[in-house]
């Protein structure tokens, strides 16, 4: 159970609180729980939904590449409730399990992914277990793979998305499909 | 950099070296400060800290809705230092107020965070145009 109770039913009625429930359950990258906590602060809450979603939905990566970091950063951080969400436009486009287990774990061996694809994985480790790794001489291996539009998109997609976990998991949030 | 409003309403350079460095045995906060100071420390530092027993000492300061806003404030700034920090870029003005280049920033400020109690008004104003031309 949450170490916050759930927000006032009133909160949870807001149009755009009621509007962006219905799409996070659409996309598959939240449930009713964020809301349910994020909805003590309405505009907060809208406001960080539409951030993740805007990172999530915009910009010119492969939406598998971006769930599969997502899920990595989401270990990381230790946050079980956004490490269990799947996304059903990277499922679907043909994103696996053992995809996101390779890109989690020893994604450095995983024979489907491209350079590139290693690159953006160790980005998102290093970055955030070892970010005095990620240095000109990284960016510059970077630039070989991506745009420097792609590495920023990359970049900030990284921190709302490790922000927004690293607190989730303070809260002992669980998806309600896995209890 | 520094927020305006936030210095506007007071606050100091000594203040934010007491508050990231001295937090817990400073008499610069209230039980309140402390207790959100400590929830920024540790959801950068040891994650495993912040369980129930904290969050229920959280709220004997601080609303729910009090809590949301602290949270997502502190995890959206860890998540944006660390990428920035990892972009090499320093602030485009001096703490006297100067536009400098990134070289002169990069002199100023260091490489490292560090207080600004620490030298970095004394390099800006040796770097000063008016100081080198006396």
């Amino acid at each position: 159970m949450a170490y916050i109770d759930p927000a006032p039913a009133e909160n949870l009625e807001k149009p755009k609180i009621k509007e962006y429930m219905a799409l996070a359950e659409d996309l598959g990258i939240a449930d009713k729980q964020f809301f349910e906590v994020l909805a003590h602060a309405p505009n907060y809450a809208e406001a960080l939904f539409n951030a993740m979603r805007q990172a999530y939905e915009n910009g010119g990566l492969d939406v598998r590449l971006k769930e599969a970091i997502r899920i990595q950063l989401a270990r990381l951080a230790g946050d079980k409730y956004f490490a269990s969400l799947r996304s059903k436009k990277a499922m679907k486009a043909g994103l696996t399990e053992e995809l996101i287990e390779s890109a989690c774990g020893d994604f450095e061996s995983e024979p489907l992914f491209t350079d590139a694809h290693k690159w953006a994985f160790r980005y998102g480790y290093l970055m955030y277990r070892e970010p005095a790794k990620v240095d000109k001489a990284f960016y510059d291996e970077g630039k070989t793979h991506f745009s420097e539009a792609q590495i920023m998109e990359l970049g900030n997609y990284m921190t709302i998305n490790y922000g927004m976990q690293v607190f989730i998991r303070t809260l002992n949030l669980v998806p309600k499909d896995s209890e | 950099m520094r927020s305006a409003s936030a210095k506007q309403q007071g606050l100091t350079e000594e203040d934010i070296d007491e508050g990231i460095n001295n937090y817990e045995a400073s008499d610069r906060f209230t039980d309140a400060e402390k207790a959100a100071l400590r929830y920024s420390d540790y959801m950068a530092s040891d994650l495993d800290k912040i369980d129930e027993a904290f969050y229920d000492d959280l709220k004997k300061y601080y609303t729910s809705e009090e809590i949301v806003e602290l949270g997502t404030y502190i995890g959206i700034n860890i998540g944006f230092h660390t990428f920035f920090g990892t972009l090499d870029f320093y602030p485009m003005f001096a703490p006297d107020g100067r536009l400098v280049s990134q070289d002169e920033s990069k002199e100023i400020y260091g490489t490292t965070p560090v207080s600004h109690t620490e030298g970095a008004m004394e390099r800006a104003l040796e770097l000063a145009p008016d100081s080198a031309a006396e």
